[in-house]
C-alpha cells in the first residue's frame, strides 16, 4: 500500500499542464470549429514528437514502455483541459494492431494512426446487434483474392470524417454465434459503402453504414479468422487506464464552483447549495478512487474486471447528475447552450454533457451488462 | 501509487481471520452481546498475539506498524462483530504515542501494548459535538463534569478525555477505575458498551493540545468508516452466498438480474469506500490528510454501511431479520459506526464548510 506519486508522475503531470495550458489558449482563440480542428491536429502532431502517443506502450512495438500511470496521468490532464488526445484510432486501434495485425499491417497503418493522417471509425453496432453484438449480421464472404462484404452498420462516429473502418463481420454464419466474427480494416472510399448520417440531441454526428458488395483485399482481415471477438476482447493493458477519466467532470465542478464563488456570492453561502456541492465532490471522490485502483491493479500487471465495470458505472451515471446539478444550480442560466454568447455561464458545458450524458451509460457495453460482470465475474454469482 | 494490501496487511488479514474464525463463533458473539461487558478472554487473547500494540512502536511492545495496518486488523476483526474496544485503544494509542510527552507515554504504552491497561477516547458531551465541548481543567489539575457517548467507558482504565484549560482545548489523561469517575450504560443500536461518564475531581494529566486533538478525532473518523466498510463488505459476502442458495420458482434468486444489480451496487459502493478510506487513513498516517478528505472518506462509508446493510436485508428477506441468523450483527454494528464520529450528516457538513477550496484531482 502507497498512496503517493512517484516524483517522475508529478513532474510529468507538471509538464502536461505546461502544454495544455497553452493548447487551452490556442483553442480559445480559434474562431470556428475550422480553427480548432487545426488546433486539435497540431496537439496531435505535438504529442507525437514528445512519444507521449504511445507513451506507455511496449518497448518492443516502438513505444516509451512507461509504467501505464504515464498514460493515466496524461488522459487524465488532457481530460481535466478539455483537449482531445489521440482518440479511438490511437487509443483502441493501435493497440488492437500491435496485439494482433501482421507485421505488413503494423507498418502500413501505424505510422499513418500516430501522425494523424489515418483515422478509424468502428463499426460494431447493427440496427438488430446493439448489447447482444455477437448477433451481428454483416457478412464477408471470400472470393478468390477478396473478400466481399454485404450488410449494414449503425451508430458508426465519425464515419463520415474518417479514413478507415475498423470492422467486425460475420465470416462463418453456421458457427456459434461468438466464433464466426472477423476482424477486417477497410478505406472508406472502397466503392458500394454509404454513409448516412443520424444527428443526435448531444449534438454530435453519428452514421449509418451500409455494404453493398464491396470488394476488399484479402489482407484487410486482421488476425484469425472467425476469432474477431477474441481479438476485439483481448484489449491491452494500457488502454484500460483510459477508460473514465475523472478530468472532465472535475473540471465542469470545479468551473461551476468558481463561477458561483465569483457571480453568486449570496447563493454560495447557503448551506443547501454548499451541501449539493458537497455531494458533488464525494462522488467525484468516489471516482477518482475507483479511476486509481483501476490503474494500480493494471500497473501490478494484472486485470481489472469488476473494478473496470465499476468506473465505467459510476463514471457515465455522475455525468447526468453532475451536469444536472450544476444546471440545477444555476437555473435557466444553467440551461442557456454554448452558442448563446454572452449570457451562458461555463461555456455552456453543463447544458452540453447532460444532452450527451445518456451515450456513456448505455455505449461501450450497457451499465445493465456491465452489473451482470460484476455480478458474474465480480461476485461469482451464478447465469 | 498501489493501493493493494502489502504482504504483512495481507498476512494481517489472514492470521486474524483464520484466528476468529476458529475460536469465535457467532453464539459467542451472543452471549457477550447479552452480558453487556466486552470480551474479555478475547481482548487477552488479542493481546497474547500482539494485536493490540500493532501500530505502536517496539521500545512500548509493540510491532511498529502503521495506521493502515490497524486498520487492516480492525476490519478483519469487525467482520467478526466481535464486542473489544479496539479501534477506541488504537485511537487512544497511536494519539499518546505522537502527540504525549515522552515520560506519560512510556508509562502508559506497554500496558496497553500488553493488554493490561485500556485506554478510550471520551470526547463528546450533551451536544454531541466534535466542536463545543467545555469540559475544564481545575487549578488543581483534576476534571468536573460528564462525557456522553464513551464508547467502552465503564471498561477502559483510562479515559483519554477532551478538556480545556484556560479556554485551551487539549487531550488529558485520566484513570477510570476510581472513585473519582463513575460510568452509567447507555443502550444503542450496535448493542456496544456505550456509557456517560461524570468526573468528580477525577486527577487528569496533559497529554497534548489541539493538534493532538485533530489527529485523535481524525483517526477516530476513519476507524469508525473502517468499521463500516466491513459491516458492508461482510453483508455484502453473506448476501451473495444466500442468493447463490435461495431456490424460489425452481432457481436460486441469485441468477435474476434485478437481485444481481442490487449485488453490483452494494459491491461498488462498498470497494468505493474500502479506497477511499485507506488512502486517507495511510495519509492520516503521514499527517497528509486534511479534514475534508477525512470527511468525504466518513460520509461516503457511512452511507455505504447503511445502503449495503439495508440492501442485504431486503435480498435476505424475513431470515435476514432473525437473530439465530448472524446479518443483525453488521447492519446494527454497521449503523453504530455510521453514526460514530460523525455522522454522514455532519460529515458532510464538514466537506461543505470547505467547498470553496480548490482540489486536487490526480
Amino acid at each position: 500500500m502507497d498512496y503517493e506519486w512517484d516524483d517522475d508522475i508529478l513532474a510529468f503531470q507538471k509538464e502536461l499542464r505546461t502544454f495544455c495550458e497553452e493548447f487551452s489558449t490556442d483553442l480559445r482563440a480559434a474562431e470556428d470549429q475550422a480553427g480548432r480542428d487545426l488546433v486539435f491536429k497540431k496537439v496531435h502532431g505535438e504529442m507525437e514528437r514528445r512519444g507521449w502517443l504511445r507513451i506507455a506502450w511496449p518497448e518492443e512495438y516502438g513505444g516509451g514502455g512507461k509504467s501505464p500511470f504515464y498514460q493515466f496521468v496524461m488522459v487524465q490532464e488532457f481530460s481535466y483541459a478539455g483537449i482531445p488526445y489521440g482518440g479511438l484510432s490511437v487509443g483502441s486501434i493501435a493497440p488492437a494492431l500491435l496485439n494482433h495485425g501482421t507485421d505488413e499491417q503494423k507498418q502500413k497503418f501505424l505510422p499513418g494512426i500516430l501522425d494523424g493522417d489515418i483515422t478509424f471509425a468502428i463499426g460494431y453496432s447493427e440496427p438488430n446487434a446493439g448489447t447482444d453484438l455477437a448477433a451481428l449480421q454483416t457478412r464477408a464472404v471470400k472470393d478468390g483474392d477478396e473478400w466481399v462484404i454485404n450488410g449494414q452498420k449503425i451508430w458508426t462516429s465519425e464515419a463520415h470524417v474518417s479514413t478507415h473502418l475498423w470492422l467486425a463481420a460475420r465470416t462463418d454464419p453456421t458457427a456459434a454465434k461468438h466464433r464466426g466474427i472477423s476482424m477486417f480494416i477497410l478505406s472508406m472510399d472502397t466503392p458500394g459503402m454509404t454513409v448516412r448520417p443520424l444527428y443526435t440531441m448531444s449534438g454530435v454526428r453519428t452514421n449509418e453504414v451500409f455494404f453493398e458488395d464491396v470488394r476488399i483485399p484479402a489482407d484487410s482481415l486482421i488476425g484469425e479468422q472467425d476469432k474477431g471477438w477474441y481479438t476485439v476482447a483481448n484489449a491491452l493493458d494500457f488502454e484500460r487506464v483510459s477508460l473514465a477519466p475523472t478530468g472532465q467532470l472535475a473540471r465542469q465542478f470545479d468551473r461551476t464552483l468558481e463561477y458561483l464563488k465569483e457571480e453568486r456570492t449570496e447563493q454560495i453561502a447557503d448551506k443547501g447549495t454548499r451541501q449539493r456541492l458537497a455531494e458533488l465532490k464525494i462522488d467525484l471522490h468516489v471516482l477518482r478512487a475507483l479511476n486509481i485502483v483501476n490503474a494500480s491493479i493494471i500497473a501490478n500487471r494484472e486485470t481489472p474486471t469488476m473494478e473496470a465495470s465499476m468506473t465505467k458505472i459510476w463514471s457515465s451515471e455522475l455525468r447526468y447528475r453532475l451536469s444536472s446539478m450544476n444546471m440545477d444550480l444555476l437555473g435557466r442560466y444553467g440551461g442557456l447552450r454554448s452558442d448563446d454568447e454572452g449570457l451562458t455561464p461555463v461555456d455552456g458545458q453543463n447544458e452540453q454533457t447532460y444532452r450527451g450524458s445518456p451515450i456513456l451509460r448505455f455505449g461501450g457495453g450497457t451499465n445493465e451488462v456491465q452489473r451482470n460482470i460484476i455480478a458474474h465475474r465480480g461476485l461469482g454469482l451464478p447465469r | 501509487m498501489d493501493v493493494s494490501l502489502s504482504e504483512t496487511q495481507r498476512l494481517i488479514q489472514d492470521s486474524v481471520k483464520a484466528f476468529v474464525e476458529s475460536e469465535i463463533p457467532f453464539s459467542r458473539i451472543r452471549e457477550v452481546e447479552s452480558s453487556g461487558d466486552m470480551d474479555r478472554k478475547l481482548w487477552k487473547e488479542l493481546a497474547e498475539l500482539g494485536w493490540l500494540g500493532l501500530p505502536l512502536a517496539e521500545e512500548h511492545g509493540g510491532q511498529a506498524g502503521g495506521l493502515a495496518d490497524a486498520g487492516v486488523l480492525i476490519e478483519a476483526l469487525t467482520r467478526r462483530a466481535v464486542l473489544v474496544p479496539i479501534a477506541e485503544s488504537v485511537v487512544a494509542a497511536a494519539t499518546l504515542q505522537r502527540h504525549a510527552p515522552t515520560d506519560v507515554a512510556a508509562d502508559i504504552l506497554p500496558d496497553l501494548a500488553n493488554g493490561t491497561s485500556i485506554a478510550v477516547p471520551a470526547v463528546l458531551e450533551q451536544e454531541d459535538s466534535f466542536k463545543t465541548w467545555s469540559i475544564e481543567v481545575g487549578a488543581d489539575g483534576t476534571l468536573t463534569g460528564k462525557k456522553y457517548f464513551v464508547d467502552y467507558g465503564g471498561q477502559a482504565t483510562h479515559h483519554l478525555v477532551a478538556a480545556r484549560s484556560d479556554g485551551e482545548p487539549g487531550l488529558y489523561l485520566v484513570q477510570a477505575q476510581t472513585p473519582a469517575v463513575t460510568t452509567s450504560a447507555v443502550q444503542n443500536i450496535g448493542k456496544v458498551p456505550q456509557a456517560i461518564v461524570t468526573y468528580e475531581g477525577a486527577a487528569a494529566t496533559r497529554v497534548c493540545g489541539q493538534d493532538g486533538y485533530e489527529f485523535l478525532v481524525g483517526l477516530g473518523r476513519l476507524l469508525a468508516a473502517i468499521q463500516c466498510v466491513a459491516c458492508s463488505q461482510q453483508a455484502l459476502d453473506m448476501t451473495v452466498d444466500y442468493v447463490a442458495m435461495r431456490v424460489q420458482f425452481g432457481q436460486p434468486i441469485g441468477t435474476f438480474q434485478a437481485v444481481q444489480h442490487h449485488c453490483a451496487n452494494m459491491a461498488t459502493h462498498t470497494l468505493a469506500s474500502r479506497y477511499l478510506v485507506f488512502e486517507a487513513l495511510w495519509r492520516h498516517d503521514r499527517g497528509e490528510a486534511d479534514d475534508t478528505q477525512i470527511a468525504v472518506a466518513k460520509t461516503q462509508a457511512s452511507r455505504t454501511a447503511t445502503e449495503v446493510t439495508m440492501m442485504a436485508h431486503q435480498l435476505h428477506g424475513g431470515m435476514g431479520l432473525v437473530t439465530e441468523y448472524d446479518l443483525h450483527f453488521f447492519s446494527l454494528r454497521g449503523k453504530q459506526a455510521a453514526l460514530s464520529w460523525g455522522s454522514s450528516e455532519e460529515c458532510l457538513g464538514l466537506v461543505s464548510d470547505t467547498i470553496e477550496e480548490p482540489e486536487q484531482w490526480l
